[in-house]
C-alpha cells in the first residue's frame, strides 16, 4: 500500500515538475514579436469596427497593425514554414506591421488542440488577421473565418474562395494565395532531365492531393520538354518515377521513411530525385551516395536556402516568395480595401528572383554543370516568353484523353489535375 | 541488376538498424540487472539531438558521440538513482524522464533545426567487401554499424558465457542469494544501468550524424523509435541475438512495405507502412503466449502428439523476464 501511494505521488510530482518546465514552452517560439503586440488590443480592441470592410482607418497610425500566422511546422524547418515566416518578417518591415505566430500546427506536435483554437488564441493576443499556412488547415480556416467574421483570414494554398474553383464558398473576409510553383517545378524537371546520366528521375512525393499531382506534373512537363527538345533524346528512354511517402514529413508508423525512399531510387538506378516534401531527406541522401563516389544529384522544395545543406548535390530549388502577396493583403487589410479573392500568383518574368515581386523563384545550385545551367536559362527565358506545357495533347496516366491537340489547359484543369500523366510512374490516386 | 538493387536493399536494412541494436542491447543490460529503463524514446530524442549539436559546433564526429553516450549514461543512471538510492517507482520515473528529455531535446535543438553537420563517411572494410554477396550486405557500410555487429556478439557473449554475466543475471533473478554470495547487487545495477545506458545514448547520433543525418526538431523522425525497442528488448528475451534478430526483422518488415507499395496497388499503401507494428506485436503475442495459464490448460486438451510438438515450440519461443525485473533491492 506504502509503496503504491508513493508511486502516485512521485509520479504526479514529476508530472509537475514536467508541466512546470514546459508550460513556457508554448508561448516561447513567439519571443521577441510577441511582447510588445500583447499591449495595445487590451484597450483597443473594443472600438474597433466589427465588419472588415470598414477596418478603421485611424488606428494605424498609432499601433501598428497586428497579424497572426500559424506554422504546420517549425518556423525555423528550412522548408515551407520557414518561407512563410520570413515572408511574415518581410511584411512586419515593410509595412511596420506585427506579426505574433504559433507554429507546429499539427495534431502530431500538438495533438488535441485545432488550427481554429489557436487561431483565436492569437486573435486574443491582438491579431486582426491570421495566416492559415498549410493544406491541412483548410477546414479549420473556413470554419474560423465563418465564426469571425470580423477577422481577416489568408489561407495559404486554399481554394475556398476561388470563384471558379470547385469548393467555393463566399466567405468575405478570406483570401486565398497560392505561388504558381508549376513553373519553378518545370525548372527543376528541365534541370534534371539535363543532368541525369541514366535517364531515370525519382519525384519524392509527399501525400496525394491535387496539388502535388499537379506539381509532380509540371516537374515531368519540364523534365520531358528539355529531355526532347534539348537533348534531342526520345521521351520514351526518360524514366520519372513519382514515389508518396504519406505525409509532408516522416512520422514512424504513419508514413514511408524518405530516406529509405530516397536511398531506393540510388539503388535502383535514379540519379537525379526532386524532392515534393517539407524536408531534405533527398538531399542529404544524395549527398551520402556522392561521397561513395556515386553520381547522384537531387533538387530540394520550399525554401530559398535548401541547398545550403548540401551544395555538392544540388542542382537548384524551386522556392516560394510568399512576402510581396502578403504585403499585398495584409496591406488591404490594414487600410480598408480588402476583398475576399483567390491569388494564384506567378514569377515575375523580369527576374523570377526578385524578393519583392515574385511569388515563385528558382536558383540554381552548385552542382548544376555550366552547360545545363546554360540550358536552364534558356528554358527560362522561353517560359517567360509564352511558352505553356500544358497544351494539348496530353494523356493521363490511364491513357484517357486530358487535352485535345492543340487545347491549352485552364487553370482548373490544372489546379485540380486527376491523375498523374501519361510517361509518369507511380500512383495516381490515394487509396482508400 | 534488379539483383543488385534487391541486395542494396536488403544491406540498407543492416545500416539502418545499426542504432536500435545498440538501444536494444544497451536496454537488455540494464534489464538484465533488474532495472526498468523506459527513457528511451526521449534519450534517443535527445542524444540525438546533442551528438548532432556538438559534432556541428565542433565539427568532431567523436564528440558528438561521446556526448550522446554521456547524456545516455546520465539518464540511465538517474532512474538507477532514484529507484534504488531514494527507493522511487523506476516506471513512474522512467516515464517523466522519457517525456522530459524529449521536450528538451525540441526546445534545446531549436537553433540547429536543419544545419548542415558532419555525417560519418561510409568506409568499406577492406577484403570483406570484396566477398561476393556477403560484402555488399554487410561490409560496405560505416563504422557504426560495423560496431553494432561487436555489440550484438559481445552482449550475448557477457551475458552468457563469463562470469561477470553470470553475476548480472544472478542479480536480475535472485538478488538476495547473489547478495548472500559477496555481491554487491546495487553497485553493479548502479554499473549496468550507466553502461546500458551509453550503449542507448549512442543510438542518438548514429541517427543524427549517420543514418538519418541531421536535426529537423519534431519533423525528425525518430520520435517512436525508442519504444520500438523496448518492445524488441521484450521480444528478444532479453537475449543479445534474439533482440538483434528482432530488430533486423523490423527493418525488413518496414523495408517491405517500401518495396512491395508499386507491386501491390491493390493494397492501401498506409497498411503497409503501419504493417510492421502489428506484426511486431502479434509476435510479442506469439513469443509470450506459452507464460499463459489458459494456453497450458488448452494444451493439455489436446491429443499427445500434437500437446508434445506445441509444448515444445512454445518453449524454445518462450522467454521469461529476469525474475526480479522492477524489484528494488534492499539488503537486510
Amino acid at each position: 500500500m506504502r509503496k503504491s501511494l508513493f508511486t502516485v505521488f512521485a509520479f504526479v510530482l514529476g508530472l509537475s515538475l514536467i508541466l512546470s518546465a514546459c508550460a513556457p514552452k508554448t508561448p516561447t517560439p513567439a519571443p521577441a514579436t510577441q511582447a510588445p503586440a500583447t499591449q495595445p488590443p487590451a484597450t483597443e480592441a473594443p472600438t474597433q469596427p466589427p465588419a472588415p470592410t470598414v477596418a478603421p482607418t485611424e488606428a494605424p497610425t498609432q499601433a501598428p497593425f497586428v497579424f497572426g500566422m500559424l506554422l504546420v511546422g517549425p518556423y525555423n524547418d528550412r522548408g515551407w514554414s520557414q518561407a512563410h515566416y520570413e515572408a511574415g518578417k518581410y511584411v512586419e518591415q515593410k509595412l511596420g506591421a506585427k506579426m505574433i505566430y504559433l507554429d507546429k500546427v499539427n495534431p502530431a506536435d500538438r495533438p488535441g488542440t485545432t488550427a481554429s483554437q489557436l487561431a483565436e488564441e492569437l486573435v486574443a493576443q491582438g491579431a486582426r488577421l491570421i495566416i492559415f499556412n498549410s493544406d491541412d488547415m483548410k477546414d479549420e480556416s473556413t470554419k474560423f473565418a465563418q465564426e469571425h467574421p470580423d477577422v481577416f483570414v489568408i489561407m495559404a494554398s486554399g481554394d475556398q474562395v476561388w470563384k471558379e474553383g470547385k469548393a467555393y464558398t463566399e466567405i468575405p473576409n478570406m483570401i486565398n494565395i497560392m505561388g504558381r510553383m508549376e513553373y519553378g517545378k518545370m525548372i527543376a524537371g528541365c534541370a534534371a532531365a539535363l543532368t541525369t546520366q541514366t535517364g531515370k528521375i525519382g519525384y519524392l512525393g509527399p501525400l496525394i492531393n491535387d496539388e502535388t499531382r499537379r506539381l509532380a506534373a509540371s516537374a515531368y512537363l519540364g523534365a520531358r520538354y528539355c529531355w526532347t527538345k534539348y537533348l534531342g533524346k526520345d521521351a520514351r528512354d526518360l524514366a520519372f518515377k513519382v514515389s508518396w511517402i504519406g505525409f509532408w514529413f516522416n512520422i514512424p508508423g504513419v508514413t514511408d521513411d524518405p530516406t529509405k525512399v530516397a536511398d531506393d531510387f540510388i539503388n535502383s538506378g535514379y540519379d537525379v530525385i526532386i524532392s515534393g516534401i517539407d524536408t531534405t531527406e533527398a538531399l542529404t541522401q544524395a549527398k551520402k551516395a556522392h561521397d561513395a563516389g556515386k553520381a547522384v544529384w537531387a533538387i530540394p522544395y520550399d525554401f530559398i536556402g535548401a541547398c545550403e545543406e548540401a551544395p555538392d548535390v544540388c542542382l537548384g530549388v524551386p522556392y516560394f516568395n510568399w512576402g510581396p502577396e502578403y504585403l499585398k493583403a495584409i496591406k488591404a487589410a490594414a487600410e480598408g480595401t480588402w476583398q475576399s479573392q483567390f491569388v494564384w500568383a506567378g514569377p515575375d518574368w523580369k527576374d523570377i528572383n526578385n524578393p519583392d515581386t515574385s511569388a515563385v523563384g528558382f536558383v540554381k545550385g552548385k552542382a548544376l554543370s555550366e552547360n545545363a545551367a546554360r540550358m536552364v536559362d534558356q528554358f527560362i527565358s522561353e517560359l517567360a516568353g509564352g511558352l505553356n506545357l500544358w497544351v494539348g495533347p496530353l494523356k493521363l496516366q490511364d491513357g484517357t484523353e486530358y487535352l485535345k491537340e492543340g487545347e491549352v489547359a485552364t487553370d482548373q484543369q490544372i489546379w485540380y489535375l486527376p491523375q498523374l500523366l501519361e510517361g509518369m510512374e507511380g500512383q495516381s490516386v490515394p487509396q482508400q | 541488376m534488379e539483383d543488385l538493387t534487391l541486395l542494396l536493399g536488403f544491406a540498407g536494412i543492416f545500416a539502418f538498424s545499426a542504432p536500435l541494436i545498440f538501444a536494444v542491447v544497451g536496454e537488455t543490460l540494464i534489464e538484465r540487472a533488474g532495472i526498468v529503463n523506459l527513457a528511451v524514446n526521449g534519450t534517443i530524442l535527445l542524444t540525438a539531438m546533442a551528438g548532432f549539436a556538438v559534432a556541428a559546433r565542433t565539427g568532431s564526429l567523436v564528440l558528438g558521440f561521446l556526448v550522446g553516450a554521456l547524456i545516455g549514461a546520465a539518464v540511465a543512471w538517474l532512474i538507477a538513482f532514484s529507484s534504488i538510492t531514494l527507493k522511487q517507482s523506476q516506471v513512474a520515473i522512467g516515464f517523466v524522464l522519457t517525456l522530459l528529455t524529449r521536450d528538451l531535446a525540441y526546445f534545446l535543438g531549436n537553433p540547429y533545426m536543419g544545419l548542415a553537420g558532419p555525417r560519418l563517411p561510409s568506409w568499406h572494410f577492406p577484403l570483406l567487401k570484396d566477398v561476393p554477396f556477403l560484402g555488399i550486405l554487410f561490409f560496405q557500410h560505416d563504422w557504426m554499424t560495423y560496431l553494432s555487429y561487436l555489440v550484438i556478439f559481445l552482449g550475448w557473449w557477457w551475458i552468457f558465457h563469463t562470469r561477470p554475466g553470470l553475476i548480472l543475471q544472478g542479480i536480475g533473478e535472485r538478488p538476495a542469494a547473489a547478495y548472500a554470495r559477496g555481491t554487491d547487487v546495487n553497485r553493479l545495477r548502479y554499473l549496468y544501468s550507466v553502461v546500458g545506458g551509453a550503449l542507448i545514448g549512442l543510438a542518438g547520433p548514429i541517427y543524427s550524424l549517420s543514418v538519418k543525418a541531421g536535426w529537423k526538431g519534431t519533423i525528425s523522425g525518430l520520435d517512436g523509435l525508442g519504444w520500438i525497442a523496448l518492445s524488441i528488448t521484450i521480444f528478444g528475451g532479453w537475449n543479445p541475438l534474439r533482440a538483434a534478430f528482432g530488430v533486423y526483422l523490423f527493418g525488413f518488415l518496414q523495408w517491405l512495405g517500401l518495396v512491395l507499395q508499386p507491386r501491390l496497388p491493390g493494397i492501401p499503401s498506409q497498411v503497409l507502412q503501419v504493417a510492421p507494428f502489428p506484426l511486431m506485436i502479434l509476435t510479442l503475442l506469439l513469443v509470450n503466449i506459452g507464460n499463459a495459464e489458459w494456453v497450458e490448460r488448452t494444451l493439455a486438451a489436446l491429443p499427445d502428439r500434437w500437446r508434445h510438438f506445441l509444448k515444445r515450440l512454445l518453449r524454445a519461443l518462450r522467454a521469461n523476464p529476469p525474475a526480479s525485473l522492477g524489484v528494488p533491492f534492499e539488503p537486510e
